[in-house]
Protein backbone atom coordinates (compact mmCIF):
# COMPACT_ATOMS: atom_id res chain seq x y z
CA UNK A 1 0.00 0.00 0.00
CA UNK A 2 1.31 3.44 -0.86
CA UNK A 3 1.31 6.25 1.68
CA UNK A 4 1.09 9.86 0.63
CA UNK A 5 1.47 12.97 2.75
CA UNK A 6 0.32 16.27 1.33
CA UNK A 7 1.34 19.65 2.72
CA UNK A 8 1.31 18.60 6.36
CA UNK A 9 1.87 21.32 8.95
CA UNK A 10 1.72 20.93 12.69
CA UNK A 11 2.31 23.23 15.66
CA UNK A 12 2.61 22.35 19.33
CA UNK A 13 1.25 25.48 20.93
CA UNK A 14 3.11 28.20 19.06
CA UNK A 15 6.05 25.97 18.07
CA UNK A 16 5.93 24.77 14.48
CA UNK A 17 7.22 21.16 14.38
CA UNK A 18 6.32 20.35 10.78
CA UNK A 19 6.15 22.90 7.99
CA UNK A 20 4.39 22.01 4.76
CA UNK A 21 5.72 18.47 4.38
CA UNK A 22 4.89 16.38 1.32
CA UNK A 23 6.18 12.87 0.82
CA UNK A 24 5.17 9.74 -1.05
CA UNK A 25 6.11 6.23 -0.05
CA UNK A 26 5.51 3.71 -2.80
CA UNK A 27 4.08 0.27 -2.23
CA UNK A 28 6.78 -2.10 -1.04
CA UNK A 29 9.32 0.61 -0.27
CA UNK A 30 11.42 0.74 2.90
CA UNK A 31 12.02 4.37 3.76
CA UNK A 32 14.07 5.80 6.63
CA UNK A 33 13.08 9.11 8.15
CA UNK A 34 16.38 10.47 9.42
CA UNK A 35 17.00 13.57 11.50
CA UNK A 36 18.31 14.96 14.77
CA UNK A 37 16.06 15.00 17.83
CA UNK A 38 13.46 17.71 17.61
CA UNK A 39 13.36 17.59 13.82
CA UNK A 40 9.72 16.49 13.80
CA UNK A 41 10.29 12.97 12.44
CA UNK A 42 8.43 11.17 15.23
CA UNK A 43 5.53 13.62 14.99
CA UNK A 44 5.28 12.94 11.26
CA UNK A 45 5.19 9.18 11.89
CA UNK A 46 2.52 9.61 14.57
CA UNK A 47 0.43 11.74 12.20
CA UNK A 48 0.58 8.96 9.59
CA UNK A 49 -0.57 6.42 12.19
CA UNK A 50 -3.38 8.66 13.43
CA UNK A 51 -1.93 9.08 16.93
CA UNK A 52 -1.54 12.78 16.27
CA UNK A 53 -3.48 15.06 13.95
CA UNK A 54 -2.02 17.62 11.58
CA UNK A 55 -3.19 21.24 11.63
CA UNK A 56 -3.12 21.32 7.84
CA UNK A 57 -2.69 18.84 5.00
CA UNK A 58 -3.81 15.30 4.20
CA UNK A 59 -2.63 11.74 4.74
CA UNK A 60 -3.66 9.22 2.10
CA UNK A 61 -3.38 5.44 2.17
CA UNK A 62 -3.59 3.89 -1.31
CA UNK A 63 -4.88 7.20 -2.73
CA UNK A 64 -7.67 7.37 -0.14
CA UNK A 65 -7.78 10.31 2.23
CA UNK A 66 -7.59 8.95 5.79
CA UNK A 67 -6.94 12.32 7.46
CA UNK A 68 -10.15 12.24 9.47
CA UNK A 69 -9.82 8.60 10.52
CA UNK A 70 -8.62 7.77 14.01
CA UNK A 71 -5.74 5.42 14.74
CA UNK A 72 -8.01 2.46 15.41
CA UNK A 73 -9.60 2.81 11.99
CA UNK A 74 -6.31 3.20 10.12
CA UNK A 75 -4.69 0.15 11.72
CA UNK A 76 -1.16 0.91 10.63
CA UNK A 77 1.32 -1.47 12.23
CA UNK A 78 3.14 0.73 14.74
CA UNK A 79 6.26 -0.16 16.75
CA UNK A 80 7.25 2.14 19.61
CA UNK A 81 10.74 2.96 20.80
CA UNK A 82 10.02 1.73 24.31
CA UNK A 83 8.00 -1.28 23.06
CA UNK A 84 4.72 -0.25 24.80
CA UNK A 85 3.95 -3.90 25.46
CA UNK A 86 0.93 -4.68 27.62
CA UNK A 87 2.70 -5.60 30.83
CA UNK A 88 -0.28 -7.35 32.40
CA UNK A 89 -0.56 -9.76 29.46
CA UNK A 90 1.61 -12.64 28.38
CA UNK A 91 3.59 -12.51 25.14
CA UNK A 92 0.90 -14.63 23.52
CA UNK A 93 -1.90 -12.33 24.68
CA UNK A 94 0.06 -9.29 23.51
CA UNK A 95 0.39 -10.64 20.01
CA UNK A 96 -3.20 -11.89 19.89
CA UNK A 97 -4.62 -8.56 21.14
CA UNK A 98 -5.18 -7.00 17.71
CA UNK A 99 -7.06 -10.09 16.56
CA UNK A 100 -9.14 -10.45 19.71
CA UNK A 101 -10.47 -6.89 19.65
CA UNK A 102 -11.94 -7.35 16.19
CA UNK A 103 -15.68 -7.42 15.63
CA UNK A 104 -17.15 -10.90 16.07
CA UNK A 105 -17.77 -11.23 12.34
CA UNK A 106 -14.13 -10.49 11.49
CA UNK A 107 -12.49 -12.21 14.42
CA UNK A 108 -10.56 -15.39 13.62
CA UNK A 109 -11.52 -18.52 15.54
CA UNK A 110 -9.58 -19.49 18.64
CA UNK A 111 -7.49 -22.21 16.96
CA UNK A 112 -6.85 -19.82 14.08
CA UNK A 113 -5.55 -17.14 16.48
CA UNK A 114 -3.40 -19.77 18.18
CA UNK A 115 -1.97 -20.79 14.83
CA UNK A 116 -1.24 -17.24 13.74
CA UNK A 117 0.43 -16.26 16.99
CA UNK A 118 2.62 -19.37 16.89
CA UNK A 119 3.64 -18.51 13.34
CA UNK A 120 4.50 -14.94 14.34
CA UNK A 121 6.52 -16.13 17.34
CA UNK A 122 8.49 -18.32 14.97
CA UNK A 123 8.93 -15.43 12.55
CA UNK A 124 10.53 -13.28 15.27
CA UNK A 125 12.50 -16.22 16.66
CA UNK A 126 10.68 -16.39 19.99
CA UNK A 127 9.15 -19.86 19.82
CA UNK A 128 8.23 -21.11 23.26
CA UNK A 129 8.08 -17.63 24.81
CA UNK A 130 4.29 -17.32 24.56
CA UNK A 131 3.60 -17.78 28.26
CA UNK A 132 6.17 -15.30 29.54
CA UNK A 133 5.40 -11.78 30.65
CA UNK A 134 7.17 -8.76 29.13
CA UNK A 135 8.98 -8.11 32.44
CA UNK A 136 10.75 -11.46 31.97
CA UNK A 137 12.19 -10.55 28.56
CA UNK A 138 15.26 -8.62 27.43
CA UNK A 139 14.93 -5.39 25.47
CA UNK A 140 15.62 -7.06 22.15
CA UNK A 141 13.07 -9.77 22.87
CA UNK A 142 10.50 -7.15 23.88
CA UNK A 143 10.95 -5.29 20.62
CA UNK A 144 10.54 -8.52 18.66
CA UNK A 145 7.28 -9.18 20.51
CA UNK A 146 6.21 -5.63 19.64
CA UNK A 147 7.00 -6.33 15.98
CA UNK A 148 5.02 -9.58 16.05
CA UNK A 149 2.12 -7.78 17.74
CA UNK A 150 2.08 -5.09 15.03
CA UNK A 151 2.29 -7.69 12.26
CA UNK A 152 -0.54 -9.79 13.72
CA UNK A 153 -3.20 -7.46 12.36
CA UNK A 154 -1.69 -7.86 8.89
CA UNK A 155 -1.14 -4.14 8.41
CA UNK A 156 -0.76 -2.61 4.96
CA UNK A 157 2.00 -0.36 6.24
CA UNK A 158 4.55 -0.76 9.03
CA UNK A 159 5.62 2.33 10.99
CA UNK A 160 8.62 2.07 13.31
CA UNK A 161 9.51 4.84 15.76
CA UNK A 162 13.21 4.55 16.65
CA UNK A 163 12.62 0.83 17.02
CA UNK A 164 16.17 -0.05 17.97
CA UNK A 165 17.03 3.12 19.86
CA UNK A 166 16.75 1.61 23.33
CA UNK A 167 18.80 -1.51 22.56
CA UNK A 168 22.49 -2.23 22.89
CA UNK A 169 24.71 -2.12 19.80
CA UNK A 170 24.89 -5.87 19.15
CA UNK A 171 21.16 -6.48 19.42
CA UNK A 172 20.52 -3.39 17.37
CA UNK A 173 22.61 -4.74 14.49
CA UNK A 174 20.90 -8.13 14.63
CA UNK A 175 17.43 -6.62 14.54
CA UNK A 176 18.41 -4.27 11.77
CA UNK A 177 19.46 -7.20 9.62
CA UNK A 178 16.32 -9.05 10.60
CA UNK A 179 14.18 -6.09 9.50
CA UNK A 180 15.93 -5.85 6.14
CA UNK A 181 15.50 -9.55 5.52
CA UNK A 182 11.90 -9.46 6.61
CA UNK A 183 11.28 -6.64 4.17
CA UNK A 184 12.93 -8.54 1.37
CA UNK A 185 10.59 -11.47 1.97
CA UNK A 186 7.34 -9.57 2.42
CA UNK A 187 7.80 -6.20 0.71
CA UNK A 188 5.56 -4.62 3.28
CA UNK A 189 5.56 -0.83 2.86
CA UNK A 190 7.68 0.37 5.76
CA UNK A 191 8.62 3.75 7.18
CA UNK A 192 11.03 3.93 10.06
CA UNK A 193 12.27 6.83 12.10
CA UNK A 194 15.85 7.01 13.30
CA UNK A 195 18.50 9.51 14.30
CA UNK A 196 21.23 7.00 13.46
CA UNK A 197 22.45 7.54 9.89
CA UNK A 198 24.34 4.26 9.79
CA UNK A 199 21.11 2.47 10.55
CA UNK A 200 19.19 4.49 7.96
CA UNK A 201 21.75 3.84 5.21
CA UNK A 202 22.16 0.16 5.98
CA UNK A 203 18.50 -0.76 6.07
CA UNK A 204 16.52 1.50 3.76
CA UNK A 205 15.88 1.85 0.02
CA UNK A 206 15.43 5.58 0.40
CA UNK A 207 16.41 8.08 3.07
CA UNK A 208 14.41 11.19 3.90
CA UNK A 209 16.39 13.72 5.94
CA UNK A 210 14.35 16.00 8.14
CA UNK A 211 15.44 19.05 10.11
CA UNK A 212 13.45 21.75 11.85
CA UNK A 213 10.19 20.45 10.40
CA UNK A 214 11.38 20.62 6.78
CA UNK A 215 12.57 17.86 4.43
CA UNK A 216 16.19 18.69 3.61
CA UNK A 217 16.88 15.94 1.12
CA UNK A 218 15.64 12.57 -0.01
CA UNK A 219 17.11 9.86 -2.17
CA UNK A 220 18.89 6.54 -2.10
CA UNK A 221 21.65 6.20 0.52
CA UNK A 222 24.34 6.55 -2.20
CA UNK A 223 22.80 9.69 -3.67
CA UNK A 224 22.57 11.37 -0.31
CA UNK A 225 26.10 10.47 0.73
CA UNK A 226 27.65 11.56 -2.57
CA UNK A 227 25.63 14.72 -3.12
CA UNK A 228 24.49 16.32 0.11
CA UNK A 229 21.86 18.89 -0.87
CA UNK A 230 22.83 21.59 1.59
CA UNK A 231 25.07 22.52 4.45
CA UNK A 232 22.84 20.97 7.09
CA UNK A 233 22.88 17.55 5.42
CA UNK A 234 26.60 17.81 4.91
CA UNK A 235 27.25 18.62 8.55
CA UNK A 236 24.72 16.11 9.87
CA UNK A 237 26.31 13.28 7.89
CA UNK A 238 29.75 14.46 8.85
CA UNK A 239 29.24 14.34 12.59
CA UNK A 240 29.80 10.61 12.75
CA UNK B 1 39.25 -9.05 39.21
CA UNK B 2 39.21 -11.95 41.66
CA UNK B 3 41.30 -9.82 44.01
CA UNK B 4 38.72 -7.07 43.97
CA UNK B 5 35.90 -9.50 44.65
CA UNK B 6 37.87 -10.97 47.54
CA UNK B 7 38.55 -7.57 48.89
CA UNK B 8 34.87 -6.68 48.83
CA UNK B 9 33.79 -9.84 50.57
CA UNK B 10 36.32 -9.44 53.37
CA UNK B 11 35.23 -5.85 53.76
CA UNK B 12 31.63 -6.95 53.92
CA UNK B 13 32.51 -9.39 56.68
CA UNK B 14 34.23 -6.73 58.74
CA UNK B 15 31.41 -4.28 58.32
CA UNK B 16 28.30 -6.17 59.35
CA UNK B 17 26.04 -3.14 59.25
CA UNK B 18 25.66 -1.41 55.89
CA UNK B 19 27.00 2.17 55.81
CA UNK B 20 24.38 4.77 56.69
CA UNK B 21 23.08 7.08 54.00
CA UNK B 22 21.92 9.68 56.49
CA UNK B 23 24.46 11.70 58.40
CA UNK B 24 22.39 12.57 61.51
CA UNK B 25 23.95 11.69 64.84
CA UNK B 26 22.59 8.53 66.50
CA UNK B 27 21.16 10.47 69.46
CA UNK B 28 19.17 12.67 67.09
CA UNK B 29 17.76 9.68 65.27
CA UNK B 30 16.82 8.01 68.54
CA UNK B 31 15.14 11.18 69.84
CA UNK B 32 13.12 11.72 66.67
CA UNK B 33 12.02 8.11 66.45
CA UNK B 34 11.17 8.17 70.16
CA UNK B 35 9.09 11.35 69.93
CA UNK B 36 7.09 10.03 66.99
CA UNK B 37 6.51 6.68 68.67
CA UNK B 38 5.34 8.25 71.93
CA UNK B 39 3.08 10.63 70.02
CA UNK B 40 1.51 7.81 68.04
CA UNK B 41 0.93 5.75 71.18
CA UNK B 42 -0.61 8.58 73.24
CA UNK B 43 -2.69 10.27 70.59
CA UNK B 44 -3.64 7.43 68.28
CA UNK B 45 -3.22 4.00 69.83
CA UNK B 46 -4.38 4.59 73.41
CA UNK B 47 -7.66 6.30 72.43
CA UNK B 48 -8.38 3.44 70.07
CA UNK B 49 -7.81 0.91 72.86
CA UNK B 50 -9.98 3.01 75.18
CA UNK B 51 -12.85 2.81 72.71
CA UNK B 52 -12.80 -0.98 72.95
CA UNK B 53 -12.28 -0.96 76.73
CA UNK B 54 -15.30 1.31 77.25
CA UNK B 55 -17.36 -0.65 74.76
CA UNK B 56 -16.90 -3.83 76.80
CA UNK B 57 -17.05 -2.08 80.20
CA UNK B 58 -20.56 -3.39 80.97
CA UNK B 59 -19.78 -6.88 79.74
CA UNK B 60 -19.96 -8.71 76.48
CA UNK B 61 -23.74 -9.18 76.71
CA UNK B 62 -24.40 -5.45 76.88
CA UNK B 63 -22.00 -4.99 73.99
CA UNK B 64 -23.94 -7.24 71.70
CA UNK B 65 -27.35 -6.12 72.97
CA UNK B 66 -26.58 -2.67 71.54
CA UNK B 67 -26.71 -4.15 68.08
CA UNK B 68 -30.16 -5.65 68.83
CA UNK B 69 -31.55 -2.16 69.31
CA UNK B 70 -33.61 -1.11 66.28
CA UNK B 71 -32.24 2.46 66.18
CA UNK B 72 -28.66 1.17 66.11
CA UNK B 73 -29.49 -1.37 63.45
CA UNK B 74 -31.16 1.26 61.36
CA UNK B 75 -28.16 3.56 61.70
CA UNK B 76 -25.83 0.77 60.55
CA UNK B 77 -28.06 -0.09 57.61
CA UNK B 78 -28.37 3.56 56.59
CA UNK B 79 -24.59 4.00 56.71
CA UNK B 80 -24.12 0.88 54.58
CA UNK B 81 -26.77 2.06 52.12
CA UNK B 82 -25.08 5.46 51.83
CA UNK B 83 -21.69 3.86 51.18
CA UNK B 84 -23.17 1.45 48.62
CA UNK B 85 -24.54 4.40 46.64
CA UNK B 86 -21.71 6.89 47.15
CA UNK B 87 -18.67 4.70 46.50
CA UNK B 88 -19.72 3.55 42.99
CA UNK B 89 -20.83 7.09 42.10
CA UNK B 90 -17.53 8.60 43.14
CA UNK B 91 -15.61 5.78 41.49
CA UNK B 92 -17.19 6.68 38.16
CA UNK B 93 -16.76 10.43 38.74
CA UNK B 94 -13.19 9.89 39.88
CA UNK B 95 -12.17 7.82 36.86
CA UNK B 96 -13.82 10.33 34.51
CA UNK B 97 -12.12 13.27 36.21
CA UNK B 98 -8.69 11.61 36.30
CA UNK B 99 -9.00 10.55 32.68
CA UNK B 100 -9.98 14.05 31.56
CA UNK B 101 -7.16 15.70 33.49
CA UNK B 102 -4.40 13.26 32.56
CA UNK B 103 -5.28 12.55 28.94
CA UNK B 104 -6.73 15.78 27.56
CA UNK B 105 -5.34 19.26 27.05
CA UNK B 106 -7.92 21.98 27.54
CA UNK B 107 -8.32 25.47 28.94
CA UNK B 108 -9.08 25.61 32.64
CA UNK B 109 -7.54 22.20 33.24
CA UNK B 110 -5.56 23.37 36.26
CA UNK B 111 -8.58 25.09 37.73
CA UNK B 112 -10.59 21.89 37.33
CA UNK B 113 -7.82 19.90 38.96
CA UNK B 114 -7.84 22.22 41.97
CA UNK B 115 -11.63 22.25 42.16
CA UNK B 116 -11.58 18.48 42.60
CA UNK B 117 -9.81 19.12 45.89
CA UNK B 118 -12.38 21.67 47.07
CA UNK B 119 -14.10 19.25 49.48
CA UNK B 120 -10.76 18.72 51.21
CA UNK B 121 -10.26 22.42 51.87
CA UNK B 122 -13.67 23.38 53.19
CA UNK B 123 -15.13 22.21 56.46
CA UNK B 124 -17.62 19.39 55.88
CA UNK B 125 -20.19 21.46 57.80
CA UNK B 126 -20.07 23.99 54.98
CA UNK B 127 -20.57 21.18 52.49
CA UNK B 128 -23.70 20.24 54.38
CA UNK B 129 -24.90 23.83 54.63
CA UNK B 130 -24.59 24.38 50.88
CA UNK B 131 -27.07 21.58 50.24
CA UNK B 132 -29.31 22.58 53.14
CA UNK B 133 -29.63 26.01 51.54
CA UNK B 134 -29.98 24.64 48.02
CA UNK B 135 -32.66 22.08 48.74
CA UNK B 136 -34.14 23.65 51.90
CA UNK B 137 -37.42 25.55 52.21
CA UNK B 138 -35.60 28.87 51.77
CA UNK B 139 -34.86 28.39 48.06
CA UNK B 140 -37.09 28.23 45.00
CA UNK B 141 -35.85 24.75 44.30
CA UNK B 142 -36.66 23.75 47.86
CA UNK B 143 -40.22 25.14 47.61
CA UNK B 144 -40.75 23.39 44.31
CA UNK B 145 -39.53 20.12 45.80
CA UNK B 146 -41.86 20.61 48.76
CA UNK B 147 -44.83 21.17 46.45
CA UNK B 148 -44.09 17.95 44.63
CA UNK B 149 -43.56 16.09 47.88
CA UNK B 150 -39.92 15.23 47.11
CA UNK B 151 -37.81 14.94 50.25
CA UNK B 152 -34.11 15.60 49.98
CA UNK B 153 -33.11 17.52 53.08
CA UNK B 154 -33.74 15.65 56.35
CA UNK B 155 -34.03 12.49 54.28
CA UNK B 156 -31.80 9.82 52.77
CA UNK B 157 -31.12 11.62 49.43
CA UNK B 158 -29.68 14.61 51.33
CA UNK B 159 -27.35 12.33 53.29
CA UNK B 160 -26.20 10.65 50.09
CA UNK B 161 -25.59 13.99 48.34
CA UNK B 162 -23.64 15.49 51.27
CA UNK B 163 -21.53 12.33 51.59
CA UNK B 164 -20.83 12.33 47.85
CA UNK B 165 -19.58 15.91 48.15
CA UNK B 166 -17.22 15.16 51.02
CA UNK B 167 -15.78 11.95 49.53
CA UNK B 168 -15.49 13.19 45.95
CA UNK B 169 -11.69 13.79 45.77
CA UNK B 170 -10.39 10.43 46.99
CA UNK B 171 -10.62 8.31 43.83
CA UNK B 172 -9.51 11.07 41.44
CA UNK B 173 -6.65 12.16 43.72
CA UNK B 174 -5.27 8.63 43.80
CA UNK B 175 -5.59 8.02 40.08
CA UNK B 176 -4.17 11.25 38.64
CA UNK B 177 -0.50 10.77 39.69
CA UNK B 178 -0.69 7.04 38.93
CA UNK B 179 -1.99 7.60 35.40
CA UNK B 180 0.56 10.35 34.83
CA UNK B 181 3.37 8.01 35.88
CA UNK B 182 2.17 5.21 33.63
CA UNK B 183 1.91 7.33 30.51
CA UNK B 184 -0.26 6.54 27.51
CA UNK B 185 2.03 4.40 25.35
CA UNK B 186 0.12 1.17 25.98
CA UNK B 187 -3.18 2.87 25.15
CA UNK B 188 -1.70 4.20 21.93
CA UNK B 189 -0.41 0.75 21.01
CA UNK B 190 -3.88 -0.68 21.60
CA UNK B 191 -5.38 2.03 19.40
CA UNK B 192 -3.11 1.21 16.46
CA UNK B 193 -4.09 -2.44 16.89
CA UNK B 194 -7.72 -1.50 16.31
CA UNK B 195 -9.13 -1.39 19.85
CA UNK B 196 -12.12 0.92 20.33
CA UNK B 197 -12.71 3.13 23.38
CA UNK B 198 -14.41 0.52 25.58
CA UNK B 199 -11.90 -2.19 24.74
CA UNK B 200 -9.12 0.29 25.49
CA UNK B 201 -10.55 1.07 28.91
CA UNK B 202 -11.49 -2.40 30.06
CA UNK B 203 -8.54 -4.34 28.60
CA UNK B 204 -5.67 -1.87 28.98
CA UNK B 205 -6.40 1.08 31.28
CA UNK B 206 -8.42 -0.65 34.00
CA UNK B 207 -5.96 -3.54 34.56
CA UNK B 208 -3.18 -0.96 34.85
CA UNK B 209 -4.90 1.25 37.41
CA UNK B 210 -6.88 -1.36 39.34
CA UNK B 211 -4.80 -1.26 42.54
CA UNK B 212 -4.70 2.51 42.64
CA UNK B 213 -8.41 2.57 41.96
CA UNK B 214 -9.13 0.10 44.74
CA UNK B 215 -7.02 2.19 47.09
CA UNK B 216 -9.08 5.30 46.30
CA UNK B 217 -12.33 3.35 46.71
CA UNK B 218 -11.27 2.07 50.13
CA UNK B 219 -10.45 5.58 51.35
CA UNK B 220 -13.68 6.88 49.84
CA UNK B 221 -15.64 4.14 51.61
CA UNK B 222 -13.98 4.79 54.98
CA UNK B 223 -14.71 8.48 54.74
CA UNK B 224 -18.28 7.89 53.56
CA UNK B 225 -19.06 5.65 56.54
CA UNK B 226 -17.39 7.95 59.05
CA UNK B 227 -18.63 11.31 57.76
CA UNK B 228 -20.18 13.41 60.52
CA UNK B 229 -20.18 17.16 59.81
CA UNK B 230 -21.86 17.42 56.43
CA UNK B 231 -24.33 14.65 57.17
CA UNK B 232 -25.15 16.20 60.54
CA UNK B 233 -26.40 19.38 58.85
CA UNK B 234 -28.64 17.72 56.28
CA UNK B 235 -29.88 14.70 58.19
CA UNK B 236 -32.13 16.29 60.81
CA UNK B 237 -31.16 13.55 63.32
CA UNK B 238 -34.42 11.64 63.11
CA UNK B 239 -33.76 8.50 65.11
CA UNK B 240 -34.47 5.32 63.20
CA UNK B 241 -34.86 7.34 60.00
CA UNK B 242 -31.99 9.64 59.13
CA UNK B 243 -29.32 8.71 61.66
CA UNK B 244 -26.07 7.27 60.38
CA UNK B 245 -23.55 5.49 62.63
CA UNK B 246 -21.55 8.63 63.57
CA UNK B 247 -24.73 10.61 64.32
CA UNK B 248 -26.11 7.72 66.33
CA UNK B 249 -22.94 7.58 68.40
CA UNK B 250 -23.27 11.26 69.22
CA UNK B 251 -26.89 10.85 70.33
CA UNK B 252 -26.07 7.87 72.53
CA UNK B 253 -23.17 9.75 74.04
CA UNK B 254 -25.26 12.84 74.76
CA UNK B 255 -27.80 10.61 76.49
CA UNK B 256 -25.05 9.30 78.79
CA UNK B 257 -25.31 5.78 77.32
CA UNK B 258 -21.54 5.52 77.28
CA UNK B 259 -21.23 1.75 76.88
CA UNK B 260 -23.67 1.80 73.97
CA UNK B 261 -21.98 4.80 72.36
CA UNK B 262 -18.58 3.15 72.59
CA UNK B 263 -19.93 -0.18 71.37
CA UNK B 264 -21.19 1.45 68.18
CA UNK B 265 -17.98 3.46 68.01
CA UNK B 266 -15.96 0.25 68.21
CA UNK B 267 -17.71 -0.88 65.06
CA UNK B 268 -16.50 2.21 63.22
CA UNK B 269 -13.02 1.72 64.69
CA UNK B 270 -12.93 -1.86 63.46
CA UNK B 271 -13.87 -0.55 60.07
CA UNK B 272 -11.00 1.94 60.28
CA UNK B 273 -8.55 -0.83 61.17
CA UNK B 274 -9.83 -2.98 58.34
CA UNK B 275 -9.42 -0.01 56.01
CA UNK B 276 -5.88 0.49 57.20
CA UNK B 277 -4.99 -3.13 56.49
CA UNK B 278 -6.66 -3.09 53.07
CA UNK B 279 -5.06 0.25 52.28
CA UNK B 280 -1.56 -0.99 53.12
CA UNK B 281 -2.15 -4.09 51.05
CA UNK B 282 -3.36 -2.20 47.98
CA UNK B 283 -0.54 0.32 48.37
CA UNK B 284 1.93 -2.51 48.37
CA UNK B 285 0.31 -4.14 45.35
CA UNK B 286 0.19 -0.83 43.48
CA UNK B 287 3.91 -0.29 44.13
CA UNK B 288 4.66 -3.80 42.88
CA UNK B 289 2.53 -3.16 39.84
CA UNK B 290 4.26 0.10 39.00
CA UNK B 291 7.65 -1.52 39.50
CA UNK B 292 6.80 -4.28 37.05
CA UNK B 293 5.33 -1.94 34.45
CA UNK B 294 8.31 0.41 34.43
CA UNK B 295 11.00 -2.24 34.09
Amino acid sequence: MSVEINHISKKFGKNPVLRDISLKIETGELVALLGPSGSGKTTLLRIIAGLEFADEGQVSFRDQDVSSQSAYQRKAGFVFQHYALFNHMTVFQNIAFGLKVRKRSERPSRPEIQKRVEALLKRVQLEGYGNRYPAQLSGGQCQRVALARALAIEPQVLLLDEPFGALDAKVRKELRRWLRQFHEETHLTTLFVTHDQEEAFEVSDRVVILNDGVIQQQGSPDEVIQNPANQFVNEFLDTK
Amino acid sequence: MAGIVNNITTKAKEQVRPPRVTTEAPWLRATLIGVVTVFVIIFLLLPLLLVFKEAFSKGIMTYFSVFQDSASRHAILLTLLTAVIVVPLNTIFGIAAAWAIVRFEFKGKRLLASLIDLPLWVSPVIGGLIYALMFGAHSHLGLWLQEHDIHIIFAVPGIVIATTFVTFPFVARGLIPLMQAQGKAEEEAALTLGANGWQLFFRITLPKIKWGLLYGMILCNARAMGEFGAVSVVSGHIRGKTNTIPLHIEILYNEYQFAAAFAVASLLSLLALLTLILKSYTEWRAAQHLKVSTT
